[in-house]
């Protein structure tokens, strides 16, 4: 099957870019996975697979997972927060709406969050913070280290795990420099995908799951 | 230039031994995690390895000497060792310091307490990356407790030797 089999609007990428900014790759992917697969069906994906894939990774592994028969995205926000443990402050790098959302409903109230609005897509940072009614701070790149501290945590989302490799957003490798990592005392990984990726993780990379205190794998 | 020299092995570092050694110095475990972290997982591979050894070899000394007493040596007093970053960046009205503390009354050995020249000595120890501060932090504690087993013991003179006693040769003629 191939994608010349399904009509998909065009313009599917530009629009994937658009969302995945303000609700994070994997988010984005698993709403365009399932509209696609609720308008126009199983071939649709495929296509959309095809067409978006190359140039948006994480896209094209929930596709493909998917189409090998993944049809729920596991959110479980308890393994995060035994990772999180006492810390007091939480610094969040990057987005994935749906993993964040569960992970605000259920972290202690006490425990004060913050998000780096720093993307490579355009992103109006206060919409994206407006969701989280307040509980959720807007911090720099170049001052989140005002969270630091002894009770600090940093998280980031990670994209699949190949034995001892995983996948982040660039953010990340800018943020957690050496000198932040003796200054936060949990640095989290949260693996958002199932399945390892196929393809080049295009504009992400590639770092040791061993560099994290806690990886949280996927399921 | 200088030959390339590779980065030695880390392979004997145990961070479980020091998480045990520092056991009643930060009794939280998560905070403890931390500091054993900063002392054994960040930074260069050498300084890794000299904190492992000589956490190790005090930790030995101090078990030799009968265990260390981390309370006693608590309560006479702990300074913070701070969290170095950018002075920009650093919280008002909140002192960002590490869960390891620094005990004083190892240095009043050295020098009495609030002279100019024991917080010398204070600063000298917390300044510097955490991997050299926190490991600094650490060999003070242990350093303190032996001191405070041995000068707990009777002096050499009243000790009974556990030797065989033998006859004492004569001095050597000239």
């Amino acid at each position: 099957m191939t994608q010349a089999d399904v009509e998909l609007p065009a313009g599917l990428d530009q629009a994937f870019g658009a969302v995945a900014g303000e609700l994070g790759q994997a988010t984005s992917s698993w709403l365009f996975v399932r509209a696609v697969a609720r308008c126009a069906g199983d071939r649709a994906v495929e296509g959309l697979a095809d067409t978006a894939g190359p140039q948006f990774v994480v896209l094209d592994a929930v596709a493909r997972g998917w189409l090998a028969g993944v049809r729920e995205q596991v959110v479980d926000p308890r393994p995060v927060l035994e990772a999180i443990g006492s810390a007091t402050r939480l610094v969040v790098v990057g987005v994935e709406a749906t993993f964040l959302d569960a992970l605000v409903a259920r972290i202690n109230p006490a425990v004060k969050i913050a998000m780096i609005a720093h993307s490579p897509f355009a992103v109006d940072w206060d919409r994206v913070l407006d969701n989280y009614g307040g509980r959720v701070e807007r911090v720099d790149l170049d001052t989140f280290q005002h969270w630091a501290g002894g009770k600090s945590a940093l998280l980031t989302f990670a994209y699949g795990q190949n034995d001892s490799r995983t996948i982040v957003a660039p953010l990340w490798l800018r943020a957690c420099g050496a000198d932040v990592r003796a200054q936060f005392r949990a640095l989290v990984g949260w693996n958002v995908l199932e399945a390892p990726m196929n393809l080049y993780p295009r504009w992400l990379v590639e770092v040791d799951v061993d560099s994290f205190t806690h990886f949280v794998p996927g399921t | 230039m200088p030959p390339h020299r590779s980065a030695p092995s880390t392979a004997f570092i145990d961070p479980s031994r020091i998480d045990a050694i520092l056991a009643s110095a930060v009794p939280d475990a998560e905070d403890r995690a931390f500091v054993v972290r900063c002392i054994l997982g960040e930074g260069p591979a050498h300084h890794r390895g000299v904190n492992y050894v000589l956490l190790r070899l005090l930790g030995l000394l101090v078990d030799r000497l009968g265990g260390a007493d981390m309370a006693a040596l608590r309560e006479r007093g702990t300074m913070p060792v701070p969290m170095k970053v950018p002075p920009h960046l650093e919280r008002q009205g909140s002192l960002m310091t590490y869960p390891l503390a620094l005990p004083i009354a190892p240095l009043s050995e050295l020098a009495p307490a609030a002279t100019p020249e024991q917080s010398a000595m204070v600063e000298c120890l917390s300044d510097g990356p955490p991997q050299h501060a926190l490991a600094n932090a650490a060999m003070v504690w242990l350093i303190g407790a032996a001191l405070d087993r041995i000068g707990e013991r009777p002096p050499a003179s009243a000790r009974t030797s556990t030797r065989p006693r033998t006859k004492s040769s004569a001095p050597p003629k000239r």
